[in-house]
């Protein structure tokens, strides 16, 4: 992870991160109860409910959690404005979404500085990498039994070939890793033609 | 030939390190000689890892929710536990809340700022209607359409003296200007021998000085003791120190009604001369049938208000008040009826040590003609100029 100035960042934020880094799920649910608060007054003072908060949030710390897993965070400030400036901005758009008049949000004061975090490009990505979830899950949809069980257990569940071999009845592991290729090449023209066609 | 599904086992296991030395070499060269394997293989990587990728993006938004989840637990306990714990008074309302509280909650703290403004509009729209409402009834609402109150308003003059003022000031800036002249005028008469005057109220309406002037060009300083709005009747008092009385009355005032047709006459004001104007009291209910006050025959003008009406026998029976403008000679007097339960008011409340009121009791006009009944009646009807 390459952090540029690793003075704006406190102590607890570098021990956290790095733990997050290191799979540590206490770390996660630390920081998720530490900024919750924050950004569920933000919500709720911009017309939201408990729900939009939830969710908007959740979004929020995923963006910031995968860019942690990747090791591709650049931080140049505390972790709490930039789950800050992440949120709001999320919100925002969905604010934007629902609405038809021009929408303006109340800002905490001590966050009031959310430009320079860099969670603009981080938020463009992240929306990139929806897109292709979108396009994945829908694909995965229209793949039809067993391909998709198949594959969602190998790839998404984690599970080894010799489970999945038990599990859909294959007389040995070859014929299910055979039946897996071909699901793979199923699955390939459904994501590609989706993915690309959609426009960027 | 290899099929496409033959491909993906061969890039899968080389992805995963499986292949052994020279296969692997030999893939790798082809990788770099093909550019439609390149293809094949990056579409093949991109696959793979986006499934990946979704299905970690899947535990770790399982795993927020779960977060979330214990979050939201680890606030519940503390309302399970605190009903065990002996609470004798304080429990924080906050955590009883119920779905509807909950949700009306919500709502406030999502919509209290417009909710704010919405209601601070509505009350500054109420508070200004009312306001203009009231403003508009103050200016509107005493002189309904067709009723003419009958004070004369002193233009002319009022022009004539500012002419004169500017005149003097060209001439000789250190002589002051004449007192101001009056705005308007009424006709008054004397109540009682004590110096008490009867008018019109619209005649002093929102006077700041009043000034009685008789016949004789006597002039006297009043004030106003008496005003009831709904019968249009002012009493006044002199205050001169010089005033010494009017002594005896010629005229009584009649308690009671008048009669249907009886001829009747009033004195006034109507220009600088006593004016007299006579007639028959024609009908025993004024303006849209006002019980308080009678119709007259007379012709009457701006300045008649405040005019006794007398009777043939030389008894007060009414007070000139105005007329309609769209009937011919239709006047309207207040019932001296009215006068002298007024009167009885105040004479009742009042300590009447301080100024008694005798009312004249016996008139010494009946019997004798019209003109010596005017000759003894003018001395005791008087101009009542009104300085605003």
């Amino acid at each position: 992870m390459s952090r540029g100035n690793s003075s704006v960042l406190t102590p607890t934020d570098d021990a956290l991160i790095a733990a997050i880094r290191g799979g540590d799920e206490r770390a996660l649910a630390h920081l998720y109860r530490l900024h919750w608060p924050m950004v569920s007054h933000f919500v709720l003072q911009n017309s939201g409910t408990e729900d939009d908060a939830q969710d908007v949030y959740q979004e929020g710390v995923m963006v910031f959690y995968e860019k942690v897993r990747d090791g591709s965070l650049e931080l140049s400030c505390q972790i709490k404005t930039y789950l800050y400036a992440v949120c709001r901005r999320l919100w925002l758009k969905r604010l934007t979404s629902k609405s038809r008049f021009g929408v303006r949000l109340l800002d905490d004061e001590e966050h009031g500085v959310y430009l320079n975090t860099g969670a603009e490009d981080d938020l463009l990505a992240a929306e990139e990498q929806d897109r292709r979830f979108a396009t994945m899950s829908e694909a995965l949809n229209h793949l039809g039994e067993p391909c998709r069980s198949l594959l969602e257990g190998f790839y998404l569940l984690d599970k080894s070939m010799q489970d999945l071999t038990a599990e859909f009845g294959y007389t040995n592991a070859d014929n299910a890793k055979n039946q897996k290729y071909k699901c793979l090449v199923r699955l390939k023209k459904l994501f590609f033609t989706h993915y690309k066609e959609e426009p960027i | 030939m290899m099929t496409e599904a033959d491909y993906y086992a061969l890039f899968e296991s080389y992805a995963q390190g499986e292949l052994a030395g020279p296969a692997r070499a030999n893939l790798e060269a082809r990788l770099a000689a093909d550019p439609a394997l390149a293809l094949r293989y990056a579409d093949f990587t991109e696959m793979t890892g986006t499934l990946r990728a979704y299905g970690q993006r899947q535990q770790t938004r399982q795993q927020l929710r779960s977060i979330h989840a214990a979050m939201l637990a680890a606030d519940a306990p503390e309302e399970v536990a605190l009903p065990g714990t002996k609470l004798t008074h304080t429990v924080n309302p906050m955590l009883r809340i119920s779905r509807t509280e909950r949700k009306l909650r919500e709502f406030w703290s999502g919509h209290r700022a417009t909710v704010g403004v919405a209601a601070s509009v509505a009350v500054m729209a109420v508070f200004a209607t009312l306001l203009a409402l009231d403003i508009w009834r103050t200016n509107h609402l005493p002189i309904p359409a067709g009723y003419q109150a009958l004070r004369r308003e002193i233009n002319n003059l009022k022009q004539n003296q500012k002419a004169l003022n500017n005149t003097i000031k060209r001439i000789d800036v250190n002589v002051p200007p004449l007192a101001p002249v009056s705005k308007f005028s009424g006709t008054g008469f004397a109540l009682t021998s004590e110096g008490y005057i009867v008018t019109s109220y619209h005649v002093i309406q929102d006077a700041d000085s009043v000034l009685i002037e008789g016949r004789n060009h006597q002039r006297y300083h009043a004030e106003p003791v008496y005003s009831d709005v709904k019968h249009d009747l002012a009493i006044l008092r002199i205050t001169d120190k010089k005033f010494t009385g009017f002594g005896r009355l010629p005229y009584a005032i009649k308690s009671g009604q008048a009669d249907l047709g009886e001829r009747v006459y009033t004195l006034g004001y109507p220009r600088e001369d006593v004016v007299y104007g006579e007639g028959s009291l024609s009908a025993r209910s004024g303006f849209e049938g006002d019980t308080a006050f009678y119709q007259v025959s007379i012709p009457v003008n701006p300045g008649n208000s405040g005019g006794p009406l007398m009777d043939e026998r030389g008894n007060l029976i009414g007070v000139v008040s105005g007329r309609q403008n769209d009937a011919q000679s239709a006047a309207f007097a207040t019932k001296s009826s009215y006068l002298v339960h007024l009167v009885d008011s105040l004479a009742a409340a009042k300590s009447a040590a301080t100024y008694p009121y005798h009312l004249p009791r016996f008139g010494q006009l009946a019997g004798t003609g019209r003109p010596q009944q005017l000759k003894k009646l003018q001395d005791y009807v008087f101009v009542v100029k009104v300085f605003e």
